[in-house]
């Protein structure tokens, strides 16, 4: 076998790898989600301390919720993976969790202390991002969970204020930074390259 | 010295292979998303498909979604043996080229 037979069969070898790598990140564009949420939870925070409390989170986060389906039912089909059904089951999980168990402490009464929202609404944001980390093998995202559970603990500790604060310290770095970082990383990924 | 594996023809070729790659990390795709991430024509797109399709490497199933035409494309069990089999021969082939 001549050098030149041995260079086309090691393209061959490298047109496999990069088709694959390919194919697994195509699916990989929810960045833009992470914002939306993060921008939600401080329109959410603003409206609360306008003293709208009742209907500021509800509302804020159906329209997220509703917004986000929008913009994936709107999308152009792209094919399922076994790794994109498994964030998209940890997302979801997450969603439904939070829209049962937030509406259903705030009905009944029993959420009338901030720091056990933050808390709890941390420690779920934690628990999702830090199963995201471990499956995609992205220690960026596990900072992200480190920090949502950081931010769980510490909200436990102090007054109301400083709950908040670091609550929202939180959300900007966890939801708006990290959306931003991901969104950029996927804009560097889409490069193409022809096969025909 | 043991005899070098032939390698299969319908998975060498350069598009159908970066096909069956693509297809090899999806449940199942659309005609206009492999042509995005191949970057070809749709006149030679659909004659490799229909060549993987009449090797029974792929499937294509055609339906409509909100009265749109969707064709949609996904591996067969003989189509990931063959890639499968296809590798294996490329990295035989590879070490006796770097032996010799």
């Amino acid at each position: 076998m001549d050098a030149m037979e041995t260079q086309e069969l090691k393209d061959r070898l490298a047109l496999i790898e990069q088709m694959m790598h390919a194919g697994r990140r195509s699916t990989e564009s929810w960045g833009w989600t992470f914002v939306l949420w993060g921008v939600a939870y401080f329109i959410a925070i603003g409206w609360s301390a306008l003293g709208a409390a009742m209907y500021a989170w509800p509302v804020t986060m159906t329209a997220a919720g509703i917004v986000t389906g929008v913009v994936l039912a709107r999308r152009k089909h792209k094919p399922n993976t076994t790794m994109s059904r498994a964030m998209g089951g940890i997302w979801i999980a997450l969603g439904v969790s939070m829209m049962t168990a937030f509406p259903a402490l705030g009905i009944s009464g029993r959420l009338l202390d901030p720091h056990i929202f933050i808390t709890m609404a941390c420690a779920m944001l934690g628990m999702a991002n830090g199963a995201a980390g471990i499956v995609l093998k992205w220690r960026l995202q596990i900072a992200s969970a480190c920090v949502w559970w950081v931010a769980g603990v510490v909200a436990c500790f102090g007054s109301e204020t400083q709950a908040l604060v670091v609550f929202m310290v939180a959300i900007f770095f966890c939801q708006i930074v990290f959306g931003i970082v991901c969104m950029m990383a996927e804009a560097k990924g889409k490069k193409g390259g022809s096969y025909a | 010295m043991p005899e070098l594996p032939e390698l299969n023809p319908v998975v060498h070729g350069k598009l159908r292979l970066a096909l069956l790659s693509l297809l090899s990390t999806v449940d199942e795709a659309e005609f206009t998303w492999l042509r995005g991430q191949t970057g070809s024509t749709d006149g030679n797109l659909g004659a490799q498909l229909m060549k993987l399709e009449e090797a029974g490497y792929v499937a294509v199933e055609k339906k409509f979604v909100q009265r749109k035409p969707q064709t949609l494309y996904r591996m067969t069990t003989e189509g990931r043996a063959a890639l499968t089999e296809y590798v294996q021969a490329l990295k035989q082939l590879l070490g006796a080229a770097i032996q010799g």
